[in-house]
């Protein structure tokens, strides 16, 4: 048995990769990518945690979790697609219209 | 036992043997295709190379061996070489997931949500045809890869909509238990007569198969995503494609037609009447698995000679307004009938077979061959 | 031991995939990579003694989300534009904030959520969580379904179905 902690490190690692992909990428998707990552990494720490305390409420939210991410995924690129329509890139610094 | 020998040696040699069954299967069937489709259409097919031709089984490897190996001077190169390979391994994985015969001899890992596992994993095969379809920097390869792309998600959504009643009826994920629940009870084929017909038609198009092979359509697209693969690369795809349909088949036959078991309501060869001859029983019980599988190996072909391919709209129309609310209406009629079953205790399979059968023959009555009606305005073109 | 050595060698596939889908120029590439990071998680889950959900896991996001990141991408064809770095300065400080967000979560993880397993199997089967889902969360799973045909309707609404274009 793998203690813990050490899904937790695992889980805090790709967590910050996905932050900073937010950070620092342009490209709409690839930080649309690097949220699935994020989303993940929680996903890991509730599995990590359900099997710690052997609640079964760890499992139930990962599979939300799951649903949500796809509802997500199918909103997040149609509306990438359609900027791309407006502006023929996806770069995010290009959508402004909404800065100020 | 020995851990090592049960969890690691065992499971291995058995995979293996299966493995190299299931190749000389389909390099076989590559042979039965072109002359079934050759007696189909009223020609002969191959028939030069040994007797009746059987000897291109051999000649065909051998000539893709030695072609020469062209790769297009633009193409991604890891993405062009992964993509081919990258579906073989799902799809072979899932043959250690398959029973073949009654357990434990003639299963390799036995798995307690085996039936979501197999989906995970063919629902991964799209990702070499998309791959190599972008990779060739061709544009009708790439065509071919997204058409490919959105049919195989499309159609994953009825796929497992289909199996949901079966797993409804036998209240399992295990495959073994579902043959063991049909041999108690009925084939699934007849309570769940819809499900199966969907599944076949999404198993189908999630080979891409006629009357759904759009991604390769070569009237529109020369060969769709496999057009700049040659020799070995172009036969790994076709390997792949055709072990998916063998992992398709197998599933239908394990989900709807009662697997290696050959029984109606505990009566007739169950599994444990298989186990109870011993070696020649289970032999038995993976011949009768095997003829059903290839039962629908030749209606897969049956369905290449016959159908005229779909439009792209037509197919997306058929997967989401016809096969998705059938799957769901199955799914509420069968639970709602097991669910009255259950508490006032009459046997639901047998109404739900009813259901099928009156269905199946409404179906056939509204088909039947009527004399044709000419329309009062074209009297006269006739 | 062996579940040791599985460990760490998913746990590491992940992490250099991860990276790949952050540091790549490609967003093909990187959405091949973000798949096989994912596969690797499926493991991660497989050893935290919930295989169903390692199942959905491959299903959900290998099968259906990240075929559809990349069919955006092909059909976009995206893989052919540049990325000029505009802001250096932001950009060092995004990754040297999250760098150090991630040291110190790892540093805080390792000292204080060390905690013993208990004992006793840990039962998570599908039927499990089936039972649960559908007796505790009935309320919040209807919401999701609610959701998920919200996003349909506006998924079709964003990506350009005029409705009188089609008469």
């Amino acid at each position: 048995m793998i203690p813990t902690h050490w899904f937790l490190i695992l889980s805090a690692i790709l967590f910050a990769i996905g932050v900073c992909g937010v950070l620092t990428r342009k490209n709409g998707i690839t930080i649309f990518m690097s949220i699935e990552l994020m989303v993940n990494a929680v996903n890991l720490t509730f599995l990590a945690y359900a099997r710690q305390f052997h609640q079964i409420h760890g499992l139930i939210f990962v599979f939300f979790v799951m649903a949500i991410a796809a509802a997500e995924a199918a909103v997040g690129l149609a509306i990438f697609i359609s900027l791309f329509h407006h502006r023929a890139t996806i770069d995010v610094d290009e959508a402004n219209l909404m800065r100020w | 036992m020995n851990p090592w020998m049960h969890y690691l040696v065992w499971p291995l040699v058995k995979f293996l043997v299966a493995f190299i069954i299931v190749q000389g299967i389909v390099a076989a069937m590559n042979w039965v295709e072109r002359r079934l489709l050759g007696f189909v259409q009223a020609r002969l097919g191959p028939n030069r190379v040994g007797p009746k031709g059987l000897l291109q089984i051999i000649a065909d490897p051998v000539k893709f061996l030695l072609k020469e190996d062209i790769v297009p001077a633009n193409a991604e190169t890891i993405a062009y070489f992964l993509g081919p390979i990258l579906p073989l391994i799902p799809t072979f994985l899932v043959y250690c997931l398959i029973p073949f015969g009654p357990p434990p001899t003639f299963v390799a890992a036995r798995v307690n949500v085996a039936v979501l596992l197999v989906l995970a994993l063919t629902s991964t095969g799209v990702y070499g045809i998309i791959l190599g379809g972008w990779a060739s920097n061709n544009k009708y390869s790439l065509m071919g890869g997204l058409r490919s792309a959105a049919q195989m998600v499309s159609y994953e959504v009825p796929f497992g909509l289909s199996i949901v009643g079966v797993l409804m009826l036998s209240g399992s994920l295990d495959l073994v238990k579902i043959v063991n629940y049909q041999a108690d009870h009925i084939w699934n084929l007849f309570p769940q007569l819809i499900a199966a017909f969907i599944f076949f038609v999404a198993m189908t198009a999630e080979t891409n198969r006629t009357p759904f092979d759009l991604p390769e359509a070569d009237s529109e697209l020369v060969g769709g995503y496999h057009t700049e693969y040659s020799a070995m690369k172009f036969a790994f795809f076709m390997l792949a494609e055709y072990s998916a349909m063998l992992v398709n088949c197998c599933l239908m036959t394990l989900l709807f037609l009662g697997g290696w078991t050959l029984a109606i309501g505990g009566y007739g060869l169950t599994t444990q009447t298989l186990q109870h001859m011993g070696i020649p029983g289970g032999m038995l019980g993976v011949l009768i698995f095997i003829v059903k599988v290839m039962t629908f190996m030749l209606v897969y072909i049956w369905f290449r000679a016959t159908f005229p391919r779909f439009r792209f709209d037509q197919l997306m129309d058929l997967g989401w307004k016809w096969m998705i609310p059938l799957a769901l209406a199955n799914i509420v009629v069968t639970g709602v009938v097991v669910l009255l079953g259950q508490s006032l205790n009459f046997q639901g399979e047998v109404v739900l077979s009813i259901a099928g059968a009156a269905i199946v023959g409404y179906t056939l009555y509204n088909l039947r061959p009527r004399a044709k009606v000419v329309h009062a305005s074209r009297v006269s073109e006739v | 031991m062996i579940e040791y050595a599985v460990f760490f060698f998913f746990a590491a596939v992940a992490v250099i995939f991860a990276l790949m889908v952050v540091l790549h120029r490609n967003p093909v590439v990187g959405a091949l990579a973000l798949v096989a990071s994912f596969f690797a998680l499926a493991v991660m889950y497989v050893l935290l003694e919930a295989p169903f959900l390692a199942a959905l896991q491959v299903i959900v996001y290998a099968g259906a989300i990240m075929v559809l990141f990349l069919f955006v991408i092909m059909l976009l064809n995206l893989q052919k534009q540049s990325e000029e770095p505009t802001r250096p300065l932001q950009q060092f400080l995004g990754y040297a904030g999250s760098a150090a967000f991630g040291i110190g979560l790892v540093y805080y993880l390792s000292k204080y959520a060390v905690m013993e397993l208990p004992a006793g199997p840990f039962i998570a089967d599908a039927r499990t969580v089936g039972i649960r889902l559908f007796e505790a969360y009935i309320f919040p799973f209807e919401m999701v379904s609610i959701l998920l045909l919200a996003a349909i309707v506006g998924a079709l609404l964003l990506s350009g179905v005029r409705m009188e274009e089609r008469t």
